[in-house]
């Protein structure tokens, strides 16, 4: 009873005491689609991501009852750092919707704004930069003035002179930011203002390049919608002592919430659930190194296999560029690509099950086949050019000896004169499950199956690659059946035969299929690529290293005049894909199991 | 095909800003009679720069629109039937070559491409247009000149000029011009005062931006001045950018929120 009470009095007194409007709040989910162009038209740096900022517990006095209450401690803010712009998860601020909404594009035009480390304190650095934005766009300037308008009177006045004065000076600095206003020193932190950035944004917490895997796959299994959020993240050193809770204790020494301790516990799949909660109460997330590491992470570890069980290698390799995004330049040779066979390939037929779409997709994919279009101007033919024969007709009448130009119209069969090219990621990640489809390698070679038997259908050329890497000097590029080949059982055994492994360095196997593409003689040339995921490898080429240079090896296979598509199943696509390939250069598929008849299907319509 | 136009008197000039040295290249060009190609981005006044060209140096100007089905013939010209009889008809381009004017061949790359071997003989120092159906060969006169302009980053990337043909030409590179000059253009062409098209140009800047991301093609010189004409005449600023400037740019609804977003940074109510 008292349990039940005490939950139904914390709730009461945790509504009464929030601040916010939560019937009027926005979602960044509800602007998520135009925040990117917006974020970018306003002179922001087009390869971030955006994600959802957590909140920071800003120190300022807070109300009597949210003290009581025990809120209010935490406010999300928005700011930017070289990877990505973090605004807040949902803006409830204001009592209307509109300015919710407003207050989000405001905040992304302050955060496009150029970033000088020399622009002294927190209020001056916004300050500036708002002066900055009402300068140069009038429209946004009168959308500032409704939100600073609504904002003040949410504001409280402190009754400590000191902090009275520094809000005052907040306030000033909010309706004037074009003046010069300091902000005059207080024992308690301002309070937080949500129209500006954060004063203090996190560090990155991808300092150290090897760790990046480790905080990503411990996310893929927790709650979808807390998977971009960002917590306070510190970076520390792991404990000396091994048995961290062994130390003689000292009743007077007593842990803070958040202070590091080295547990020796064996770390096991535990429901992430509290561990999410627990990690929105802290104020820094402290991550080290730990030598051990779970059973299900191990298999990101991997090295070479031995000689004897590894795929067949044929020749020494191919040495291609890789472009370095810091440099702004293509770095020669730096990568080393190695075609293969896949090992142990048998020729085998096409698998039972796939027997009945394959049909299907045969049938379909025959009506495909060239179409008949009338030629004028042919030697021979069953009908004659009218319109030829009349101009040579008037042209003899002139007097003027002209030879006979051919004057009929033939039907000859077309030809669609088309060549694709399907790369295929066969990384490890492909290893993983997706519910009820299966293993997405499983997924890919049943697509990849499928996929030639309505192409070879069509009659249109085609070739099938695999690829995966590890580190720059062996990126794997498996041969399935390339362009000169026929599609029988020996292309579909090498195929039933792949097996994941490794990474996914996907600019130089682009490069590769680029080079491939180009010596095929047909008219329009398409290169396919299939994919579960971002471009990384074990070494630098993660995060915008490797976006960036596989968005120049798509470049390049544009500027060769390739038509570069990407078809995914990583459900986040939406974030990296249009930078590498375009708006319309890339289709997510979000249930794997109809990756088959998607890839074909698509075929079907961008050969149209 | 388009209807020659003549030239006009020094004061009814066609308005062309200067970006560059652009005027003093193609008047030499023109002097040492040789054939100019020009590049650059639909809208940023290539066609409008033609024009003041021809009409600053005292030529008669034809304009071939080029496009997929324009045939040789159609730019030398072809017997027509009249009252039973038949007669020879010159195309723009022979004319061009017969008055001394200037043909221009907006879009080149459309045109097929044994269309565009017509033209080499009068691109090096023979300057000759033989015309087989006559029987003719027709020797260049001084004021003549040829010129061609395309857009490379145009949506076929398999079109482009051949290199045989590139190599025939002084090439110029067009672009959108820096804002202060591209204000000037807007305030002139569109009719509004110097506040508005200044907002005009910044905003185009935002909006060019998105080139290459989440747009095809970027806002052209020509579209701000449809739009500062519509606002010009009455209409409601932010109605003008939608009209003028967002919806010619994309078809997704997402997409065109967002860039009125971004029309609303600086038209904002």
């Amino acid at each position: 009873m008292e349990d039940l009470v005490g939950g139904w009095w914390d709730k009461l007194i945790r509504r009464t005491a929030y601040r916010g409007y939560p019937q009027a709040a926005v979602a960044l989910a509800d602007i998520e689609k135009q925040a990117p162009l917006f974020f970018r038209a306003m002179g922001g740096d087009p390869a971030l991501t955006l994600r959802t900022a957590v909140g920071t517990a800003h120190g300022a006095r807070r109300r009597l009852l949210e003290r009581i209450a025990g809120t209010g401690e935490q406010v999300e803010l928005a700011w930017r750092d070289g990877q990505s712009l973090y605004l807040p998860e949902k803006i409830d601020l204001f009592p209307d919707a509109a300015r919710n909404r407003e207050l989000y594009f405001w905040l992304m035009a302050l955060a496009a704004q150029p970033q000088h480390s020399d622009d002294g304190d927190w209020l001056t650095r916004n300050r500036r930069a708002s002066a900055a934005c009402l300068a140069a766009m009038p429209g946004l300037a009168a959308l500032y003035r409704r939100l600073v308008t609504a904002l003040l009177p949410l504001r409280d006045t402190p009754r400590d002179a000191a902090a009275a004065a520094q809000e005052a000076a907040i306030r000033a600095a909010l309706q004037q930011p074009e003046a010069a206003i300091a902000l005059p020193p207080c024992r308690t932190p301002p309070q937080p203002v949500l129209l500006w950035l954060h004063p203090t944004p996190p560090t990155a917490p991808t300092a150290g390049a090897d760790d990046k895997q480790t905080p990503e796959m411990e996310d893929s299994d927790s709650k979808e919608t807390k998977k971009k959020r960002r917590y306070r993240a510190r970076r520390d050193t792991a404990d000396e002592r091994k048995n961290g809770m062994l130390l003689v204790f000292r009743a007077e020494s007593i842990f803070t919430w958040d202070e590091y301790v080295r547990v020796n516990r064996h770390t096991d799949d535990d429901d992430m659930d509290d561990a999410g909660a627990a990690a929105e109460d802290m104020n820094t997330l402290t991550i080290s190194r730990d030598n051990r590491r779970r059973a299900s992470r191990l298999k990101f570890d991997l090295d070479l296999p031995a000689a004897a069980y590894d795929d067949t290698p044929l020749g020494s390799g191919i040495l291609l560029p890789e472009w370095d995004y810091r440099r702004q330049r293509l770095v020669a040779e730096h990568c080393c690509l190695k075609p293969m066979l896949p090992r142990d390939a048998t020729p085998a037929p096409l698998p039972d099950k796939l027997q009945p779409l394959a049909r299907r997709l045969r049938r379909q994919f025959q009506a495909l086949s060239p179409e008949r279009t009338r030629k004028s101007g042919e030697a021979s033919g069953p009908d004659i050019d009218l319109d030829r024969l009349i101009r040579f007709l008037a042209e003899k009448r002139s007097g003027v000896a002209v030879a006979e130009p051919p004057l009929y119209q033939a039907w000859p069969p077309g030809g669609r004169n088309m060549a694709c090219l399907l790369l295929a990621d066969l990384s490890l990640s492909t290893e993983s499950w997706l519910g009820e489809a299966g293993q997405v390698i499983g997924v890919i070679r049943d697509s990849l199956l499928l996929f030639a038997e309505a192409l070879s259908a069509c009659g249109d050329d085609f070739g099938l690659y695999g690829f995966s890497s590890i580190r720059r000097d062996e990126v794997r590029y498996l041969l399935l059946k390339d362009f000169a080949e026929r599609y029988d059982d020996t292309t579909r055994g090498r195929i039933l035969a792949l097996r994941p492994g490794y990474y996914t360095r996907m600019g130089a196997a682009i490069r590769q299929s680029t080079r491939i593409l180009l010596e095929q003689p047909a008219q329009r040339r398409l290169l396919l690529i299939v994919s579960d995921g971002k471009p990384n490898d074990l070494d630098h080429y993660e995060g915008r290293y490797g976006v960036e240079d596989t968005r120049q090896a798509v470049l390049e296979a544009k500027r060769a005049g390739l038509i570069p598509f990407c078809v995914t199943v990583d459900k986040e696509a939406g974030e990296y894909l249009p930078h590498l390939f375009g708006r319309r250069g890339y289709s997510v598929v979000h249930d794997a199991r109809r990756l088959p008849q998607v890839l074909t299907g698509l075929y079907a319509s961008l050969t149209a | 095909m388009n209807a020659p136009v003549h030239a006009k008197l020094a004061s009814q000039l066609p308005f062309y800003q200067p970006v560059a040295d652009e005027c003093t290249v193609f008047e030499t060009a023109w002097r040492q009679q040789l054939p100019v190609l020009i590049k650059g981005p639909t809208g940023c006044g290539k066609t409008r720069f033609v024009a003041h060209m021809a009409a600053k140096l005292g030529l008669p100007l034809f304009t071939v629109s080029c496009h997929d089905d324009l045939s040789a013939a159609d730019l030398v010209g072809r017997h027509l039937i009249a009252g039973g009889d038949t007669r020879w008809c010159d195309g723009p381009l022979t004319r061009a070559v017969r008055e001394g004017g200037i043909c221009y061949l907006d879009e080149v790359v459309e045109a097929r491409k044994d269309t565009t071997v017509v033209l080499h003989p009068l691109t090096d120092d023979r300057r000759i247009l033989p015309i087989e159906r006559t029987g003719e060969e027709l020797q260049a006169p001084p004021g003549f000149m040829l010129v061609v302009s395309f857009n490379p980053g145009y949506q076929h990337v398999l079109k482009t000029l051949k290199p045989s043909t590139r190599q025939r030409f002084v090439a110029l590179s067009f672009d959108f011009p820096l804002p202060e000059v591209e204000r000037a253009v807007v305030q002139h062409e569109g009719g509004v005062d110097e506040r508005l098209a200044a907002q005009l140009v910044t905003l185009a800047g935002q909006i060019r931006r998105l080139t290459g991301y989440d747009l095809d093609e970027a806002v052209s010189t020509r579209l701000l001045v449809y739009c500062a004409k519509l606002i010009a005449s009455g209409m409601g600023v932010r109605l003008a950018c939608r009209t003028a400037l967002v919806e010619p740019l994309s078809d997704e609804a997402d997409t065109l929120a967002a860039l009125m977003a971004v029309v609303d940074t600086q038209f904002g109510a």
